[in-house]
């Protein structure tokens, strides 16, 4: 196996979603619109419970950071938990980005003539 | 914020309390608030509801479960046992799921029981909710209170308020407990717009009327206090369906006029959407009180709400309006010196008096369902824990607790009423739904809360405390058993499991309680259903088949005087003869069972009246000459009206078979009488009797008048047709319209449709008796017959040792059938003392609509013993056919 440097992470197919949708959400980017975004672009209707603990789980992992907006009436008073990606997290997308295109190289002639 | 736009609280506790470990809780909990106004804002409340459910059980299941892990993980070490016990519950969990998997007939049977127990009493509670604790969607409902008048006339219960009286409350109360009195008066409008005229309900309102409700208007505004004097209060506010409906929804409607009871009336506003109060009101105008009507203090006609004062508690304002009432009762001894003033919170006071009793028949009704599947089920998982009798008692003699082997089987029960939780709620909204759908529109605006039937939190809050009470009462006692059992006896015993007596004594005493509890419901599920059918199909005096009855209430702007109320009646009757298929028309102030009804204080010539108040009181008709002949009522002696009957020809009245026979038992033909203080009318007459409405002795003494010589404002005509009377409708309107294009008419239906809806609630009641009933009937009868089959199991070794030693077949079948016949019979007797006790309580309850029979207590006794009896000869039989060789070999 591998060593990897100590601040890299390993990113899954599903967080690596989670990642890039949270980019282009931008300023958006809480749970719900995550989730529709989700179901919109890449047809995934995930549970809420396993969308909370996959962004738990990013955020332990140090992709994620976490800030809380100010409370809002339709919330019942409750304010909302924004995401953006942590610089560590941005490694990790560019790190898999680069091993996917590396791994695309080469079979995409495959892919069209099968 | 309204109540609607949050989601159920008790859910989102609940989500609370299963997220309480994880960071993210609040903001889950408010992602999941934007969800739910999301699909309110593009469904309905129900389907959003329904949605909030979903989402919390999928986010609360997982994340209870992974913290219940976690904290085994945390704790599993020697020295903390609660981490133990965490870890000993999953395991439990998990051998419950599959023993209950590896029983799948048990546990639908289980479950299913249970559903249609839990779900009949959530049902219920669902329609109490609605109608009595949460009527009315108003922000801060709680405030809105209603001062009423008490009189021992009605034994000290509520009574409308006369206008003097309210004026006088409005002036004592300013600044007081209460503000915004307002005062509420009914109003049949007559509204001409641009289509045909129509009959609108509306309300004749004190101005405060909408503050005290906090309402406001959409457009335009409500009412000023200045519009309260008769030369102002030609104005009017729609609701928002009446604008849609007739107008077109044209906002400059505000601030030009419509036509009214032939009068114009100034719009001045229309309300917002489902502002409605009260009783589905489309119109209101404001109440103005002339001098005359504003000094009468002893007709007491008004509704009167206001709403608590700032920091005012409902204390402080009933024992504000007690002292008013006390010093009204000094100042005005002859009208006020027994009133009281009661002072209830609106959706109190706005409830029928006879809703209550009804919903607590079908709450016990409920009740005793759900207590006979417990006992179903109990004496199943009896059944259950004796077959596993041994296995448990080794296990014991290994050492293992007591505790653990109760716990697992308490486990098994709570797992079967969490699975029947879901089935429970579908089967509840299923039948609140179909009750919401069958009731008659022109009826739900006198329940108010009926269009909120549906499942609400506090449903489904009671729906989880049932179960929970439910899973107590089944669970306990198999548990209880295994707790007791004897180790050593078990071992030495031959594999005969739970055949000790005291088992089967627990097992008996069940099939009794059950048969005890179908009993009373049958009887009162006969009872109701037999009311109504008698309502319906026996003779009631007259014909009500192939009738079109029509309603019209004459508005006194147009029609002021007696002389143009018979010119329009008579008018419309010969319009009405002249359609084709008709074979007669008549017209009264009353049909039979119409809606409304009369009443007068005579005098019978010769038997002066000294006290006012203690006049005999008769049913009171004013007819058209062909109304008996139209109705098919038979005239005993004398003859009927005739179009000789005139304003100006001698006064005459016709009496009823019971009126004759109370006033006259010597003949009543020519004798003479007075209504009030009247013209003295000769009796030319006999008719027979006819049964009003379904809660009337058959015989209430009835007196009939020529409509020309008593006419009436309100009148129902009677068009009797040769055919379908419905086919007469479109008819009857352009014939009603040609006499006066603007005059609308209303409740066009036959009298068998009138007669329907008059038992509407009975009928109600009845089918929901009918179902407890035909429920309780059939778990009792499967719970008999289980254990019957169970009793005879254990049995097989002794009836084969009677059958090897001569005993014959039927021997055999009386033994066990005279077995079977005692749990019965005991069943039965403890049943038919209840069955009298509920049978009480439905005459008290139900006003004296339903009286309780012993004669039909002992033959639905009967029917349920032959039932039960027939249901126990299938093993019976079985055991008459135990071969002795295999029964002796099975050792």
């Amino acid at each position: 196996m591998p060593t990897m440097k100590a601040e890299d992470v390993y990113v899954g197919e599903l967080e690596q979603l989670i990642l890039l949708l949270v980019l282009r959400l931008g300023d958006e980017a809480y749970a719900n619109p995550i989730r529709e975004e989700l179901a919109r672009t890449a047809g995934r209707r995930m549970a809420r419970g396993a969308l909370y603990t996959a962004l738990e789980r990013l955020e332990q992992k140090g992709c994620l950071r976490s800030t809380m907006g100010n409370p809002l009436p339709e919330r019942g008073g409750r304010a909302r938990r924004y995401f953006t990606v942590t610089t560590a997290g941005l490694r990790a997308l560019r790190q898999s980005r680069r091993v996917l295109l590396g791994l695309w190289d080469g079979v995409e002639s495959k892919l069209e003539t099968s | 914020m309204s109540l609607q736009s949050d989601p159920p609280a008790v859910l989102e506790r609940l989500l609370e309390r299963a997220l309480a470990a994880s960071p993210y809780r609040d903001d889950i909990v408010g992602d999941l608030r934007e969800g739910y106004a999301a699909v309110l804002d593009n469904r309905s409340l129900t389907a959003a509801r329904w949605w909030y459910c979903v989402q919390v059980l999928l986010l609360a299941v997982p994340y209870f479960c992974r913290s219940a892990v976690r904290s085994r993980v945390r704790f599993d070490s020697p020295a903390a046992h609660g981490g133990a016990r965490m870890d000993r519950l999953l395991l439990d969990v998990r051998f419950a799921a599959r023993s209950l998997r590896k029983r799948p007939t048990l546990t639908a049977a289980v479950v299913l029981t249970l559903a249609f127990g839990i779900g009949a009493n959530a049902a219920v509670f669902g329609v109490i909710d609605a109608l009595l604790m949460h009527p009315y969607d108003m922000h801060d409902v709680d405030r809105i209170v209603m001062p009423m008048t008490t009189s021992p006339r009605f034994s000290g219960h509520r009574e409308t308020v006369s206008a003097a009286d309210f004026l006088d409350w409005r002036r004592d109360l300013r600044g007081g407990a209460i503000d915004h009195l307002a005062a509420i008066n009914w109003w049949d409008a007559n509204l001409v717009g641009r289509d045909a005229p129509e009959r609108v309900l509306g309300f004749f309102v004190s101005p405060p009327f909408f503050d005290a409700l906090e309402a406001r208007a959409a457009i335009g505004r409500t009412f000023l206090p200045d519009e309260e004097v008769p030369a102002n209060a030609k104005r009017v506010v729609l609701s928002d369906g009446l604008w849609r409906r007739r107008f077109g929804a044209d906002p400059s409607l505000v601030g030009r006029t419509v036509l009214v009871d032939a009068e114009q009336w100034l719009v001045v506003g229309v309300m917002p959407p489902g502002f409605d109060f009260p009783m589905r009101s489309e119109l209101w105008a404001p109440l103005a009180f002339d001098g005359k009507s504003a000094r009468n203090r002893s007709g007491h006609y008004l509704t009167v709400i206001g709403r608590l004062a700032n920091g005012r508690s409902l204390a402080d304002a009933q024992a504000q309006m007690s002292a008013i009432a006390q010093r009204l009762g000094k100042d005005y001894p002859e009208t006020n010196a027994q009133l009281g003033a009661l002072v209830s919170t609106l959706s109190r006071g706005m409830a029928d008096v006879g809703v209550p009793p009804v919903l607590a028949l079908w709450q016990a009704a409920g009740l005793f369902v759900l207590l006979i599947a417990c006992a179903n089920i109990a004496n199943l998982l009896l059944a259950r824990g004796a077959e596993r009798e041994r296995e448990i008692a080794i296990r014991l003699a290994l050492g293992s607790s007591r505790g653990r082997v109760v716990s697992e089987s308490l486990v098994e029960s709570v797992m079967l009423v969490a699975l029947s939780i879901a089935p429970s709620l579908a089967i509840a909204s299923a039948s609140l739904r179909v009750m919401h759908a069958l009731m008659p529109a022109r009826i739900v605006r006198f329940i108010a809360g009926w269009d909120r039937l549906g499942l609400s939190a506090s449903t489904i809050t009671a729906t989880l405390a049932c179960a929970a009470a439910a899973a107590v009462v089944f669970g306990v006692l198999p548990a209880l058993h295994l707790a007791r059992a004897g180790v050593s006896e078990a071992l030495k015993s031959d594999g005969r499991a739970g055949a000790g007596p005291g088992r089967q004594r627990v097992r008996r005493a069940l099939v009794v309680a059950e048969i005890a509890l179908a009993l009373p419901l049958l009887v009162a599920a006969v009872l109701s259903i037999s009311t109504v059918t008698k309502f319906l199909t026996s003779w009631q005096g007259y014909d009500p088949n192939n009738v079109l009855t029509i309603r019209v209430i004459l508005p006194e702007s147009r029609y002021a005087d007696a002389d143009s109320r018979a010119r329009f009646a008579s008018a419309a009757l010969d319009r009405l003869a002249a359609m084709p298929g008709v074979r007669g028309v008549a017209v009264g102030n009353v049909l039979p069972a119409i809606d409304s009804n009369a009443a007068r204080a005579i005098e019978i010539d010769g038997q002066p009246v000294t006290d006012g108040s203690k006049a005999p009181r008769v049913d009171y008709r004013a007819i058209s000459a062909q109304y008996f002949a139209v109705l098919h009522m038979p005239v005993l002696t004398g003859r009927a009206f005739t179009i000789g009957d005139q304003k100006t020809s001698e006064p005459v009245a016709i009496v009823s078979e019971s009126m004759a026979r109370k006033f006259w038992p010597s003949g009543a033909v020519g004798q003479r009488l007075r209504v009030a203080d009247g013209a003295w009318m000769r009796v030319v007459g006999v008719c027979g009797d006819v049964v009003h409405d379904w809660f009337d002795s058959r015989n209430v003494p009835t007196l009939y008048r020529p409509l020309a010589q008593a006419p009436s404002d309100g009148l129902v005509f009677a068009i009797r047709t040769a055919a379908d009377p419905l086919g007469a409708v479109a008819d009857a309107r352009t014939a009603v319209a040609r006499v006066d294009p603007t005059q609308p008419i209303f409740d066009v239906m036959s009298m068998r449709e009138v007669l329907s809806q008059k038992t509407i609630s009975l009928q109600y009641i009845a089918s929901v008796m009918a179902a407890f009933a035909g429920l309780a009937l059939m778990l009792a009868v499967l719970g008999l017959y289980a254990v019957m089959s169970y009793l005879i199991a254990q049995r097989v070794r002794e009836i084969g040792v009677r059958i090897a030693l001569g005993a014959t077949g039927r021997d055999v079948k009386s033994l066990t059938l005279s077995q079977a016949a005692r749990l019965t019979a005991t069943g039965l007797a403890v049943g038919s003392l209840l069955a009298v006790a509920l049978g009480r309580a439905m005459e008290a309850g139900l006003l004296g609509l339903v009286s309780s029979d012993v004669r039909l207590t002992a033959l639905l006794a009967l029917a349920l013993g032959a039932t039960a009896l027939a249901a126990s000869y299938f093993p019976a039989r079985r055991a008459a056919a135990v071969d002795p060789i295999v029964a002796l070999r099975s050792e």
